[in-house]
């Protein structure tokens, strides 16, 4: 503030100087004019003077005589000029011509002054100027300071222009997701982590897939206990958050067994943090509490990553799927469901991609979308054989549903794991205890031929009784359409033999 | 140590001062020239309005001596010369007694903060 104020004192001081020689300035201007306007008095009587002198041949004037006596005396050659051209120059000539030499003059006269009014003027204005300085500076009339703050980078971070401007802060945002974790907040800015190195990332997500199979191996032996045990000794507050708490809650699941049940909230926060790049598949915006300052941070959709994991079962499947039918899992453990895919899928869409995804299967670690339900379903019921690809997917499609209604007695979790959309091609007989089969008999994918397809409506969460009803219904079609089929392709054979 | 600054620092000052009055002399005396050259601008400019029938005279000291007109007209010119080359000439001499004086101010800035830095001291010491 002192500082300030000796700028400021030293600013007025500076201006009322200025200030003052700009007068100055000013002021010599108008001496000079004085002068100048003077002379021009004077010219202007001498060519008075000029022109009356010739009138007459002599004049009788009276002589000046030394300074204190006058002589009377007469004023001869009247037309006779000699005329002070400057510098010791002198020239003889008429009155007349004398006149223009005056004529001449005046003008040079005139010259000088306009210049020296016009610096007058300009410096008159100057010195309004520093007046008006002086009174901004002094914070007087009514001038007012327009300032702005360069506000702090939150600011900035919530304007979505995380990703530019974050980098030096990566850090710090680390440590703000651990008190984060504690706190019991989620969703921390997956964009910013999206600032972290590729590398970082691929270490991270070795990590995490070694502790999905410790934790898949867990599940099978010690069930829902520990899961739900863990999920409450890290954050209690992420059971209330839909999505990802569910995988969040697993990654501290494997992050604590695999530390031999030590609560390490610290490194599951970063855990959490790191994956959050990977697992993220639905935008939030969320809340956070942990950070000091209220802030709104979200996170963009990321498509997982097509990384293959061996799971328990050498089914391949996604990484981030895996998480997700995790989370769905325990959640379903506590309804008392096992798991399917879709079902969960079905409860758990946020985002096109969840929808997308309940409708491409998987076959060989591939996804191949599912042709349209419409097309299939209307040649299934006409009875058409020459559905081809279509029923085949549409098979797919039907086995996951039908697989969705039957699941609500089974609370097996095994095949929970082994169940997404491209479990078999080869067409594993589904368990046998399974009362509610969809299907009851093999499939052969490269076969066009849906061999059992159960009519499903379009909403899937029906009675049970239904997919009885399918079963039978399915069942006489079967040898029906196997016929069918068959016999096509005989005729196409023999036609080409 | 501060003395020996001090005396340098005089002279110094004395060698500024120096160059600050000739500077300003220079200065004049292309002024002087500069009105010269007006003068003899309007000279000229008011014998081109005469013509042969006037007597132009030239005052030498007390006496008005008897001049050409076209005489005086060439005069007049080679003054007008003569003048313009001065003040070209009084006008590099002032840049470089300017840049002289400007090294002399640096040099006597610096002198007199290390005065000041031994003056510090001795005052620290005493």
């Amino acid at each position: 503030m002192a500082e300030r104020n000796k700028r400021h004192i030293e600013v007025l001081q500076g201006v009322d100087r200025l200030r003052v020689e700009h007068k100055k300035v000013v002021k010599g201007c108008e001496v000079q004019i004085q002068h100048w306007e003077k002379v021009k008095g004077d010219y202007e009587a001498l060519e008075d003077q000029l022109k009356t002198l010739p009138e007459e041949v002599s004049y009788d004037i009276m002589v000046p005589f030394g300074p204190l006596a006058f002589m009377p005396g007469k004023l001869v050659h009247t037309n006779e000029i000699t005329v002070l051209l400057g510098d010791n120059w002198f020239a003889k000539c008429s009155a007349k011509q004398a006149q223009k030499l005056l004529e001449h003059r005046k003008k040079h006269v005139r010259s000088a002054l306009d210049d020296l009014h016009k610096t007058k003027k300009n410096f008159e204005a100057r010195v309004g100027f520093t007046e008006d300085l002086e009174k901004l500076s002094g914070a007087k009339g009514d001038y007012v300071d327009i300032r702005e703050e360069v506000g702090s980078i939150e600011e900035f971070v919530c304007k979505g222009k995380q990703r530019v401007a974050l980098k030096p802060h990566t850090k710090p945002k680390m440590e703000a997701v651990v008190k984060m974790e504690e706190g019991g907040g989620e969703g921390d800015g997956g964009s910013r982590r999206g600032v972290l190195s590729e590398e970082e990332l691929w270490a991270r997500l070795d990590e995490l897939e070694a502790k999905e199979k410790l934790e898949e191996e867990h599940d099978r032996h010690f069930g829902s206990a520990d899961t739900n045990g863990n999920d409450d000794t890290t954050s209690s507050s992420e059971e209330e958050k839909e999505g990802d708490g569910g995988g969040h809650h697993r990654v501290n699941g494997h992050d604590e067994r695999s530390e031999g049940k030590k609560t390490v909230p610290h490194n599951s926060g970063q855990v959490n943090g790191t994956t959050r790049d990977r697992e993220e598949e639905e935008d939030k915006g969320e809340e956070e509490e942990g950070n000091g300052l209220p802030t709104i941070y979200f996170t963009h959709t990321v498509e997982p990553k097509k990384v293959r994991i061996n799971t328990g079962k050498n089914t391949m499947l996604k990484f981030s799927e895996l998480k997700e039918q995790k989370q769905q899992a325990k959640r379903k453990k506590k309804i008392g469901t096992s798991n399917g895919h879709s079902h969960h899928g079905l409860h758990n869409i946020t985002t096109p991609t969840d929808i997308y995804r309940l409708f491409v299967d998987v076959k060989n670690g591939e996804p191949i979308p599912r042709k349209s339900i419409l097309k299939s379903r209307s040649r299934e019921n006409s009875g058409c054989s020459d559905t081809s690809e279509s029923s085949a997917a549409d098979f797919e499609e039907r086995r996951t549903f039908g697989r969705t209604l039957s699941h609500d007695e089974n609370t097996c979790s095994d095949t929970s794991d082994g169940i997404t959309e491209e479990d078999s091609p080869t067409g594993n007989p589904l368990h046998p205890t399974r009362r509610f089969e969809a299907f009851s008999c093999t499939v052969v994918e490269k076969e066009p031929i849906p061999l059992s397809i159960p009519h499903l409506t379009i909403v899937p969460p029906a009675l049970p009784t239904i997919p009885e009803r399918k079963l039978e219904e399915v069942a006489p079609d079967a040898p029906r359409e196997a016929p069918k089929r068959v016999s096509k392709f005989k005729a196409a054979r023999l036609q080409q033999k | 140590m501060a003395e020996a600054i001090q005396k340098k620092l005089q002279s110094e000052l004395e060698k500024y001062q120096q160059m600050q009055k000739d500077v300003s002399k220079s200065m004049s005396a292309r002024q002087k020239l500069e009105a010269q050259v007006t003068e003899n601008n309007i000279v000229k400019e008011e014998l081109d309005l005469l013509d042969t029938q006037n007597t132009v005279y030239k005052l030498i000291g007390p006496v008005l001596v008897k001049q050409d007109l076209e005489e005086a007209k060439a005069t007049v010119a080679k003054r007008l010369e003569y003048i313009n080359g001065e003040i070209q000439r009084y006008e590099t001499l002032l840049k470089d007694m300017e840049k002289k004086s400007d090294q002399h101010r640096e040099v006597l800035s610096s002198l007199q903060q290390e005065y000041q830095r031994a003056q510090g001291l001795a005052v620290g010491k005493v």
